[in-house]
């Protein structure tokens, strides 16, 4: 196949402006990957350090009980639930501060402040703020005249998906934010003159054209929300007993707990094979034009 | 689809009447404070001294003390400044290092078409693996290479968490930007590397702001590798606040004052860059 | 294709970096006795007393041994995890791991034994539990156990005035099934606890004076099946007989009901199913709670006035009812890999004597040596009671390798049974099948 200088050129280029990232990946990407992986297939842990390899040992040891699969169902519940409300209060929050008014940049920076707090120590401000004796919540409800328990086992899983609303909803609201920016206005304003209502043009015309931007906040908030750890982790450390044990504290506790690497390292291959049928789908949505454009 | 590649006019902002705009004003500042309860709250404590925090809870601080900052600062015996600096060069740093790498590599993947979409699906599934997957390689990984608590081996650790998101919100910026002005250049004679340097990422530029900032922050706030990659020397601010979880206990104004305190960079970072932030996730933007 | 060829040659590239990688060092090395040794610590009174301590070795008898130490502070709840990775990679970057009673087996394969330290002045209960395989793997450095932490004006009170007296009678009546006369503290078994629970809850009390009881510590937390240990120890119990688990005991199944008719009754906050130290510090502080088992070290902080203003001063000190604590040392451990352990045993060896021990009571630490304990009884009102209670009142947990894990693991399969969720059967049923499974 003969190639004309053009592409010959545009192929040398592509190989030298994607160097750095094969650089890194070799030297910090594919050994990690490899090296985690083979973990997975090696009796690696605190007592035994030999790493012989023990074939499907740990993957044996991981669903013999029934500790992965249940914090496995808790993460996908708590996911499906929190990126559900996070997607449609960012997304009402976005059409909301869509237009101008007074005040508004000070509160579109505020609104985003909570992603900068450092989710290990916003962690312990809700212990502070939530504590029954010394935190102000519960002082307020109190003062309401209202006793709540919040972390009575019936309402620690709601206030737990409060809390990572509260976190994460300036997130998905940044993305969408963005993307209305781009929103061509005069679409809106012919959808107005057939008649179309406002529910209907947010419907018709607003979800259509943002499908990639929407897609773009579900995707990213997905993959955070199922390793969400540090929250949970301060606040209930998975329990009580292990209702609200995420994976990531599942394969936390088996790793520096119990001290099986092996273990942890299969934990981690089994929701990465469970996940990846998903990942061209969504990346699909998210950035297929440019890649089509070259087909 | 088409609607976002037709050109856009510039957008034209309907002003309601001076009424009805402050209902939002009111709606707008109402959801701006909740969502930044625990924030006021760290900060309301943090002036406290120590007996009045289990007191009343709501109250404003009726002796209102600088200690707590005062410990956070110099007088715990925990260097903070040098925390919040090693928070600083590490988060500079691994902007900068995901900028260099994942700029013309996603370049290279969207316009040249290099190793197409599986290097985005293997990017984007790379962040799927739950980061203690990588810890313990990571740390055999760099007690070798001598990266074990140094500031570049945070910055390359936090560069390896980051990249994904870099190279999937890069990807649908430079999709967004018209082929046909490249096309032109490469008509016109100019190389690959010029096209990319002076017409390309000034087009790009506000996608590498919003990168940018959101590397910044997810750097400055990262926790679990800063905890087993770094021991003494290159400590983050995140790591240096846990100090104030003790043996007995937590000490609640302490770390409400480094906790409020350890937003301020990234705040101040988003704000500087708060004009790109939006415009350059909003992939159409630039086009206008 | 390109991309194909390209992998092809990383994969090549990569099975080199492999195996170099698996070169790594097997054990440490002497080193030359000198030099600067690196101890891992953390934020607390026993962290800034052993700050004082290395700070004093660093100026005086590390001058003579050309030896420095400098402290690494991991906060508390980080540093057994950094260890642990820090174990899994064989790494040398520390000479001296911070460990404990409850995790030195665990631990003991990435460590060396401390041969020809003398230990005779130590609590024997506190080198024993330090010993895996019979040889010691760790210096004991702060003595932990749990006391009833109760507020002494609020029991005076109620055993002065008969008419309170009476109503508590009909209390213990209602809740134990046989009348009580309130007790002094020092002297209450687990029933006492139980019906002193119900008298200061306003759900059976009206007029109590706090909001609850006690708080119990039912988070699922590792830290907090020592303190359910003393209630099951108190009934009897113990984690194992002849080797075998015995969680499906009478005892208990009785220590479980206690905790989970506390909860279910509003004798301790709903809050408590995820309670630990802070927050039963912060219920005693905020006098929502009478009395609560707590460890140790709390005491000093509620009698200071300037951290507790509303309790200083009116919080007493008394076993645990049942008379049984739970007792771990903390302790400091040579790394098996360290690449300067001459160094780090003269520093050790420094540490084991009571000259140094003496510096860590006077900074604030509670030394593990009797002696220390009685010289300096006069620091800390505490001290002699800590000498007392372990003494008289003190159990050790069966160690074996994972006991850590243990610990862990009864806390995940109890928590939920302590607060009412899961049945107490079902409970005890899977805590002593994982039991069995970890005693091996």
């Amino acid at each position: 196949m003969a190639l004309t200088a053009g592409q010959r050129k545009k192929t040398a280029a592509s190989v030298l402006l994607s160097l750095p990232l094969m650089a890194f990946a070799l030297a910090f990407i594919v050994y990690p990957l490899l090296a985690g992986g083979l973990t997975a297939f090696q009796a690696s842990t605190i007592f035994d350090q030999s790493g012989s390899f023990n074939g499907i040992q740990n993957f044996i040891a991981l669903f013999r009980s029934d500790g992965f699969a249940k914090s496995a169902g808790f993460t996908v519940g708590f996911s499906a639930i929190v990126v559900t409300i996070e997607m449609v209060l960012g997304f009402g929050l976005a059409l909301l501060l869509n237009r101008t008014f007074p005040g508004k940049k000070l509160f579109f920076t505020m609104i985003l402040l909570p992603i900068m707090v450092a989710p290990a120590l916003l962690g312990i401000m809700f212990r502070l703020l939530l504590n029954g004796d010394i935190g102000a919540v519960p002082a307020l409800l109190h003062g309401m005249g209202l006793s709540v328990s919040l972390f009575s086992p019936s309402s620690v899983v709601p206030l737990l998906v409060v809390l990572d609303v509260l976190q994460w909803t300036p997130f998905t609201f940044l993305i969408i934010y963005a993307g209305l920016q781009s929103f061509p206005g005069e679409l809106l304003e012919a959808s107005a003159m057939d008649g179309a209502g406002p529910f209907r043009s947010l419907v018709h015309v607003i979800m259509p054209v943002l499908k990639p931007v929407l897609f773009a906040a579900f995707f990213l908030r997905t993959i955070d929300a199922l390793r969400t750890f540090d929250v949970i982790y301060v606040l209930t450390a998975g329990g009580p007993g292990t209702s609200t044990t995420t994976l990531s504290i599942y394969i936390y506790k088996a790793a520096f707990e119990s001290g099986d690497f092996g273990k942890a390292a299969a934990a981690a291959l089994v929701v990465l094979v469970c996940l990846i049928p998903f990942v061209p789908f969504i990346v699909k949505r998210i950035a297929s034009t440019g890649i089509e454009a070259q087909r | 689809m088409t609607a976002l590649s037709t050109p856009l006019v510039p957008r034209t902002r309907r002003s309601p009447r001076n009424g009805r705009k402050w209902i939002f004003t009111i709606a707008v500042g109402l959801v701006a404070l909740l969502v930044n309860v625990p924030l006021l709250n760290a900060l309301l404590v943090s002036f406290k001294p120590t007996g009045e925090i289990a007191k009343n809870p709501l109250s404003l601080p009726t002796a209102p003390t600088f200690d707590h900052y005062a410990n956070v600062l110099y007088a715990s015996g925990y260097n903070f400044p040098q925390f919040f600096l090693n928070s600083t060069l590490i988060a500079l740093g691994t902007v900068a290092l995901v900028l260099l790498i994942a700029v013309p590599s996603t370049y290279a993947i969207i316009r040249l078409g290099f190793g197409g979409r599986w290097i985005i699906n293997s990017a984007s599934g790379l962040r799927l693996l739950p980061a203690i997957f990588f810890v313990v390689p990571f740390f055999v990984l760099f007690s070798a290479a001598g990266l074990q608590d140094t500031i570049l081996g945070l910055i390359v650790a936090n560069t390896f968490l980051n990249l994904p998101l870099a190279i999937i919100l890069l990807a649908s910026g430079l999709r967004d930007i018209p082929n046909e002005i490249e096309e032109a250049a490469a008509m016109d004679g100019a190389s690959v590397y010029r096209t990319l340097l002076g017409i390309v990422l000034p087009m790009l530029a506000p996608t590498m702001v919003a990168v940018s900032v959101l590397v910044f922050i997810f750097t400055w706030n990262d926790y679990l590798f800063a905890l087993v990659l770094s021991t003494s020397n290159s400590t983050p601010v995140t790591l240096g606040a846990a100090n104030f979880v003790t043996s007995t206990g937590i000490r609640w104004g302490d770390i409400s004052a480094a906790s409020f305190l350890s937003t301020l960079p990234p705040l101040a970072f988003a704000v500087f860059a708060q004009r790109y932030l939006v415009s350059g996730l909003s992939a159409g933007a630039v086009k206008g | 294709m390109r991309g194909k060829r390209f992998w092809a040659i990383g994969a090549t590239l990569l099975t080199a970096t492999l195996l170099a990688g698996c070169s790594t060092s097997a054990g440490g090395t002497e080193g030359s006795g000198t030099g600067t040794v690196k101890m891992v610590s953390w934020p607390g009174p026993e962290g800034d007393a052993m700050a004082k301590v290395v700070a004093a070795y660093n100026a005086g008898q590390g001058k003579k041994d050309k030896v420095k130490v400098d402290v690494v502070l991991l906060s508390r709840q980080d540093t057994f995890t950094k260890e642990t990775a820090l174990m899994a990679s064989k790494s040398s970057n520390m000479d001296i791991y911070w460990t404990a009673s409850y995790n030195v087996g665990q631990y003991a394969p990435s460590l060396d034994p401390l041969d020809g330290i003398d230990t005779s002045s130590y609590f024997p209960v506190a080198v024993d539990g330090l010993k895996y395989k019979s040889k010691l793997y760790a210096l004991p450095l702060d003595v932990s156990n749990h006391f009833l932490l109760y507020r002494t004006d609020l029991i005076e009170a109620l055993i002065k005035d008969p008419v309170a007296s009476a109503e508590y009678e009909k209390i213990s009546q209602s809740v134990l099934g046989e009348a009580r006369a309130p007790k002094d503290p020092q002297s209450w078994d687990l029933e006492d606890f139980k019906a002193m629970a119900a008298y200061f809850s306003k759900s059976d009390n009206p007029k109590s004076p706090t909001e609850y009881g006690t708080i119990l510590q039912a988070k699922n937390l590792l830290y907090n099946t020592m303190i359910w240990n003393d209630v099951l120890w108190g009934y009897g119990g113990n984690w194992a007989k002849d080797g075998k688990a015995n969680l499906d005991s009478s005892a208990a199944k009785k220590a479980v009901s206690l905790y989970a008719d506390i909860y279910k009754n509003k004798w301790t906050s709903p809050d408590s199913s995820q309670a630990e130290f802070p927050e039963t510090q912060a219920a005693l502080q905020a006098g929502s709670a009478a009395f609560a088992i707590q460890w140790s070290a709390a005491f000093a902080s509620l009698n200071d006035p300037a951290q507790s203003p509303q309790v200083a001063g009116k919080i007493g000190i008394a076993p645990v009812p049942g008379g049984k604590t739970h007792v771990h040392a903390l302790a400091v451990s040579l790394n098996k890999y360290s690449k300067n352990k001459a160094a780090s045993k003269r520093w050790l060896s420094y540490l084991a004597t009571e000259g140094a021990m003496s510096k860590y009571a006077e900074a604030g630490g509670i030394p593990a040596m009797p002696k220390v304990l009685e010289a300096k009884a006069s620091l800390n009102p505490a001290f002699t009671k800590v000498s007392e209670t372990i003494a008289k009142n003190g159990y050790a947990e069966p160690v074996f390798p994972k006991t850590f894990e243990a610990y862990s693991k009864l806390a995940e399969d109890l928590s939920g049974a302590w607060v009412g969720q899961t049945p107490v059967d079902d409970a005890l049923k899977t805590a002593n099948t994982d039991l069995q499974e970890l005693l091996g």
